[in-house]
């Protein structure tokens, strides 16, 4: 399977979500079966930074592929629990 | 981006309807909540409410339109505003997440509601008040009573000030005449009154370090109401109380003062605290508390001071601790000085006693020692120290005949020269008994007796008195050395003995009678010329002695040569041997002296 592993930013709230996701769809291959965001660096996190998840998660399903969630921090991880995305997204610990 | 500022109440900021702008204002506002002590985990939630409520707002304004934040925060709650004027949206009773979890949007609402305990939209014409309230989770610190902190900084600043006064006091009290013990009362009861304990001590470390010795204690001894009896307890001034243990030992850890200046920290005690019985500060009473504070003077521990009151428990202020602290330290350094100071002057004037004393000693020589044709005399005295007791005489007699007198008064220092000063007015005096030497001995015994036995002290004495031909000699001995003379062949110890001057009033000295026929030369001296206790190639032994008179007798040596060559032996004697004592000889020689002695060189004197 061809993997790739992207860092997320600092913030992705909305003044840096859109720009991120435009970002990294457009570096992303046509190969790419498994992308993991490592959200260790991400300090804060907004219901737009968790679109832009959403929208990566679901381009990425439709091309059969998988989005991984890495060691998110305990803020963005309670984030996640709280608006039920632990049900949609694979969250990965180290 | 305007802040309309509210600094203890509040925050509010206004700024542009754009996203960038409003995260701008959500950071300054988290910011604010950070100041106003809310935690990290309660200003994260902030941040993502606002972050939603924010992006909200910029979503349903125009960017010509501007948006306000205002934040409140109380010791309970922490209440944010955000007003926009554009025509607003219908807020939920309930925000609910989207039924479809892969919706990417439709959860700000919920987030923001989730997240506040309480939340509410007023939409009106043209201005939109969204009101978002949570409880803080952290209290804010206790508010600053500035009545208190003011009285405080001014207890702070009066304490120092008197410190200084009480510093600036002590100096001018140092610089008069007063013993470092006496000083140190006084200024234990002045802190005593000033620092609000109930009993001072001073200790100061003896000069080997291996003591603390007791300078100075002040105690309240009794309390009736608010009025306290101070009384002072020191060396000069006891009590019925046996309060003062003069020396402790460094050693003893299980003694609270000990252990404070051995470990150089201060050292609490109270009513739990285990005192050893041998432990001075138990002696103060059944119930006490306090601390024991090292003193030190460049890194080098002097003493210890201890403060506390006659209770089991004690919280002093902390101006009172540094006002004993600061005034101990400065007292202990000018105690130290005193001391040095003490002890420098007191060198000093032992010093200059001892030079008095040798001057003494030095106007009790004859200048001369008496010659004739028929006799020669040349005598020496050594001082090993400023002052000895040794002492010397030649006198030319009315009837031409000669008394020689050596003597050696107990001891040294002004009280030996003291008594070797009445000794030589006294032997002038009675020179008229001068052929006669046990009566002359007699009567230097009798007179000196009572002042030499109140002293504890004696004096040995030989007297030799030779006849006007020169051809006899009369010798009376009070516990001296025997006396040597030689006539080339031989040598014969001369001395009757009797106990040294002050021993015994009523004893009856008797003298020998010799014929000097055949003699060449004598010699007196005292016992710090020889010491029979020395082996015989150890130095200037008495069989030595013996020799070197034999020698010079057969080689015809005059008086002053035969003088210098004893001297020099007794100096290369105590050079070997590393000792030092006083030495006084005279040597006489008679007949085959050829030449006549130099006229001022008959007696010398040496200190070493």
């Amino acid at each position: 399977m061809n993997a790739t592993a992207i860092i997320a930013p600092a913030e992705l709230c909305s003044t840096t979500s859109r720009q991120w996701k435009e970002r990294i769809t457009k570096d992303l291959t046509e190969q790419a079966q498994e992308i993991s965001i490592d959200l260790s660096k991400t300090r804060f996190i907004d219901s737009s930074g968790l679109g832009v998840l959403l929208s990566l998660n679901k381009t990425l399903r439709a091309k059969g592929g998988v989005l991984k969630l890495l060691n998110p921090s305990s803020a963005v991880a309670q984030l996640i629990e709280l608006t039920r995305l632990h049900r949609v997204f694979e969250i990965v610990h180290a | 981006m305007t802040y309309l500022s509210q600094p203890t109440e509040g925050l509010r900021i206004e700024f542009p309807a754009t996203l960038e702008a409003a995260r701008e204002a959500v950071c300054e506002i988290i910011g604010w909540l950070e100041s106003h002590h809310l935690d990290r985990d309660e200003c994260g939630t902030w941040e993502l409410v606002l972050a939603e409520a924010t992006t909200n707002a910029v979503t349903h304004s125009s960017s010509e339109q501007t948006l306000q934040i205002e934040a409140t925060c109380s010791a309970a709650h922490t209440q944010i505003r955000i007003t926009d004027h554009s025509e607003g949206f219908e807020w939920p009773e309930e925000a609910c997440l989207p039924e479809d979890d892969e919706n990417e949007h439709g959860r700000g609402l919920f987030i923001i509601q989730s997240l506040t305990d309480h939340c509410s939209y007023l939409r009106g014409r043209g201005k939109n008040v969204l009101d978002l309230q949570r409880e803080r989770k952290t209290a804010p610190p206790p508010v600053e009573d500035l009545a208190t902190t003011l009285d405080l900084m001014t207890a702070e600043v009066s304490s120092c000030y008197e410190t200084l006064a009480n510093i600036f006091s002590l100096c001018a009290e140092a610089a008069r005449d007063v013993s470092p013990e006496e000083l140190a009362s006084n200024w234990l009861r002045q802190l005593l009154e000033i620092s609000g304990a109930d009993f001072l001590a001073l200790r100061m470390l003896t000069p080997d370090g291996a003591l603390l010795e007791d300078i100075a204690n002040a105690a309240r001894l009794s309390k009736a109401g608010n009025e306290a009896e101070l009384v002072e307890v020191n060396h000069s001034q006891p009590t019925t109380r046996s309060l003062s243990i003069p020396f402790i030992n460094l050693n003893r850890a299980d003694l609270i003062e000990s252990r404070a200046v051995t470990l150089r920290q201060d050292q609490w005690f109270d009513g739990s605290s285990d005192f050893h019985q041998d432990d001075p500060l138990s002696h103060w009473s059944t119930s006490i508390s306090g601390v024991a504070h090292p003193l030190e003077i460049g890194g080098e521990v002097i003493g210890v001071l201890t403060v506390g009151v006659f209770c089991d428990h004690w919280e002093p202020k902390a101006r009172d601790i540094n006002v004993v602290r600061s005034l101990g330290d400065f007292l202990g350094t000018l105690l130290h000085s005193l001391r040095r100071r003490d002890d420098a002057n007191h060198s000093r004037l032992i010093k200059r006693e001892l030079q008095i004393a040798a001057d003494i000693q030095r106007s009790l020589l004859p200048d001369e020692l008496p010659q004739s044709a028929t006799l020669q005399c040349a005598g020496h005295l050594t001082t090993a120290g400023e002052v000895g007791g040794d002492f010397m005489d030649g006198i030319a007699l009315a009837d031409g005949g000669r008394l020689f007198v050596i003597a050696d008064v107990m001891g040294k220092g002004v009280p030996a020269a003291l008594f070797a000063t009445a000794f030589r007015s006294l032997l002038h005096s009675h020179l008229d008994l001068a052929a006669q030497p046990c009566e002359l001995m007699k009567c230097l015994n009798t007179s000196l007796f009572a002042e030499l036995d109140r002293a504890e002290m004696f004096i040995t004495v030989e007297l030799a008195w030779i006849s006007a031909d020169g051809f006899t000699l009369r010798t009376c001995n009070a516990g001296h050395g025997p006396l040597l003379l030689t006539d080339g062949i031989q040598v014969s110890e001369i001395g009757a003995d009797g106990p040294p001057l002050g021993i015994s009033i009523d004893e009856a000295y008797t003298h020998q009678e010799v014929s000097l026929k055949g003699v060449t030369h004598l010699l007196l001296h005292t016992d710090g010329l020889s010491d029979s206790t020395l082996p015989e190639d150890s130095g200037l032994s008495r069989d030595r002695l013996h020799r070197w008179l034999i020698n010079t007798s057969v080689e015809g040596i005059d008086a002053w040569s035969s003088r210098d060559t004893l001297r020099q032996m007794h100096h290369d004697h105590q050079d070997n041997a590393r000792a030092q004592d006083d030495a006084t000889f005279v040597v006489l020689a008679r007949e085959n002296a050829l030449l006549s002695p130099p006229r001022n060189q008959t007696l010398t004197h040496a200190s070493r």
